[in-house]
């Protein structure tokens, strides 16, 4: 039901077939020649580029993550950062009571992947927006009680955890970019994998793929815990990184959004799109905050209003409308005006 | 706490709550949107009130027409700029369109009146007459009565005036409603900018009753959302309805031993869902206008 415009593009099934199949390749290898370039960022040696790009890649892995549910399955889960600030809180409680971190960070794994299958029970009965606000309610009401009960002991859920040494820092980067990759990879085989044509199905037309036989709540539980997991690796992750933290940051919704808005401003539904929309939002976002400007949430709000409005598809789909095959016989400069003014369709398609 | 404190406390907060989610109500209603910048545009009210009571002495209540006024005015360009542009794009986008005017208007706000919890001190605030042990402050009851008059003042304009008639029938059916020779881009638009303006008479009286900062228009849309959906997306008055169900279980849930104040989020999540599963069409049990 969320897409109903992406189907414009549809050529003959064999064609399509083929083409198809060198598109994901295609799309694998983008994305593994992408992230291959950003792991090279510790050999320059320069700490404040390592910070920036280490919270670059989170945020990356992050959308990717909300992509299986928010992007593959359709649901609109805007409190995803609940199992992101789970991960941090179990990592966090882990640290303190001795244990080592990676033991926090699986145990943070599998506790989000449990509470995912719990609120998912009764939450992915849910459609629309009684989805998508009961999961924000979730995160809200998750931050509140960490809070109340002072999970963490610093005041208000505030933890504070001894300084991990200096190299672990390149480390702790290496295991983002890891951990994207995995999703990449996650992403890659969903995407041809009976699971992954079940949840496409739920997104296009849940009723029918129920008429076809599949269990549609099932899937999307599976889905849910499919997103949860690895956003908590990552909590877990920026936990140890950052170690000082508070309800009010590894639950701020905002994080929520990022996710959503960096799946959007890609593409959501896509293999590349969270890694091209991270990229493209997070190193302009960060750009204003080493000038100096105290504009983060302004820069994120306008981002979205620009999004929403001139690029629902996203990048990626608005790039393959440019590019798609026009009439043969064209000439190259016909071939761009055509491409433009398939572009500018495409963006005037929503209104009134 | 006496039972019938509890009673005039509950009531008093409830007719607020409905102010809070009428105008959320009016737009998820007529347009399918739900606005996640009504709880930014209630702050915003807020701290419209509390400049004119500032820096020109206008008292809350009176200036409400005001605020409400320059509310109307700011949420009919939002939404003639802004969200007619999708308004035909899956929800999804139109929710995070709605989410993305919410950051930007809490940081614009938090930029030109700084983060600091502010508050308005009216020199009647506080004062109130006691019908036996029970307390009523003048100020609570005449925020509850602006908030039944919007109510009823709403229901009249919907359905007895001929605007009123092409919000509805816009809402039915919008593509009949343009057969019919309505604009459905200034109908959504006026729709819109008086879900604002109620936002801005709810955000005056809250100014007038409690302290708030920028960033307390977050709660209010979790609220106005579940206010909705106990009322159900029926009518005006299912607002009323919601907005008291909602100010009981506020009042009275933290009552109960064990439990003890600070869960307010946790609340409203816990009642959301319990009526989600149990009485997925509100307590009045109507499916709205569509």
């Amino acid at each position: 039901m969320v897409t109903d415009l992406h189907q414009s593009a549809v050529a003959s099934p064999t064609l399509e077939k083929t083409k198809e199949r060198r598109e994901w390749l295609r799309s694998l290898l983008i994305g593994l020649v992408i992230l291959a370039a950003i792991a090279t960022i510790p050999a320059y040696g320069d700490p404040s580029l390592l910070h920036t790009w280490t919270l670059i890649v989170m945020y990356i892995v992050l959308a990717q993550s909300w992509n299986f549910i928010g992007g593959y399955t359709g649901y609109a889960a805007f409190g995803n950062v609940a199992f992101f600030g789970i991960g941090s809180y179990s990592v966090g409680l882990l640290v303190l009571v001795g244990l080592p971190f990676w033991v926090g960070l699986i145990v943070g794994g599998i506790v989000a992947g449990i509470f995912a299958l719990l609120i998912g029970l009764p939450v992915l009965r849910l459609r629309g927006h009684y989805f998508a606000i009961a999961t924000l309610g979730t995160a809200e009401a998750l931050r509140e009680f960490i809070a109340v009960k002072d999970i963490g002991g610093g005041g208000g859920g505030l933890m504070s955890l001894p300084l991990p040494s200096l190299d672990a820092y390149p480390f702790l980067f290496y295991a983002f970019v890891g951990l994207s990759v995995v999703c990449l990879l996650i992403t890659v085989v969903l995407v041809h994998s009976k699971f992954g044509y079940a949840l496409i199905a739920i997104r296009e037309n849940e009723q029918a793929a129920e008429a076809l036989g599949i269990y549609t709540y099932w899937y999307k539980v599976g889905a849910f815990v499919l997103s949860a997991v690895p956003t908590a690796l990552a909590g877990g992750l920026y936990a140890y990184w950052a170690t000082g933290f508070d309800p009010g940051t590894v639950f701020d919704r905002g994080i929520s959004i990022e996710m959503v808005l960096l799946t959007f401003l890609g593409g959501t539904g896509t293999i590349l799109g969270p890694i091209i929309g991270g990229i493209l939002f997070e190193t302009a976002s960060f750009q204003f905050q080493t000038s100096g400007l105290n504009l983060h949430n302004t820069l994120l709000g306008l981002s979205i209003v620009l999004v929403t409005i001139v690029l629902p598809q996203g990048l990626i789909r608005l790039f393959q409308e440019f590019t798609r095959r026009s009439t043969p016989g064209l000439t190259l400069a016909n071939r761009f005006m055509e491409g433009l003014r398939r572009v500018r369709r495409y963006i005037t398609a929503n209104g009134i | 706490m006496a039972f019938g404190q509890v009673l005039v406390n509950w009531l008093l907060l409830g007719s607020l709550y409905a102010a809070v989610a009428l105008g959320f109500s009016l737009v998820w209603g007529i347009m399918n949107i739900v606005n996640l910048a009504h709880g930014a545009f209630i702050v915003v009210g807020a701290y419209i009130a509390f400049w004119m009571y500032r820096q020109l002495h206008i008292d809350p209540y009176i200036g409400i027409p005001i605020t409400m006024a320059a509310l109307f005015i700011i949420g009919w360009i939002v939404q003639y700029v802004a969200i007619n542009r999708v308004i035909r794009a899956p929800f999804l986008v139109t929710f995070l369109l709605t989410f993305g005017l919410d950051l930007l208007i809490t940081d614009l706000v938090q930029q030109i009146f700084s983060s600091d919890l502010r508050s308005i001190n009216t020199t009647y605030a506080g004062n109130g007459f006691d019908i036996g042990s029970i307390h009523i402050a003048f100020d609570g009851l005449t925020a509850a009565a602006i908030a039944v008059l919007l109510t009823a003042a709403l229901s009249y304009f919907l359905s007895r005036t001929r605007t009123g008639n092409a919000i509805l029938a816009t809402g039915m059916d919008r593509d009949a409603a343009r057969l019919m020779g309505i604009n459905i881009g200034r109908t959504y638009a006026l729709t819109f900018g008086i879900g604002a303006a109620l936002a801005g008479a709810a955000g005056a009286m809250f100014a007038e009753l409690y302290p708030f900062n920028p960033s307390a228009g977050g709660p209010f849309t979790l609220r106005a959302f579940v206010i909705v959906v106990l009322g159900g997306l029926g009518t005006p008055w299912g607002v009323i309805a919601g907005g008291l169900a909602f100010g009981f279980a506020e009042t009275v849930i933290p009552l109960f031993p064990g439990i003890g104040s600070g869960y307010d989020d946790a609340i409203a999540f816990a009642v959301l869902v319990a009526v989600l599963v149990f009485r997925p069409n509100g307590l009045l049990g109507k499916a709205f206008y569509s």
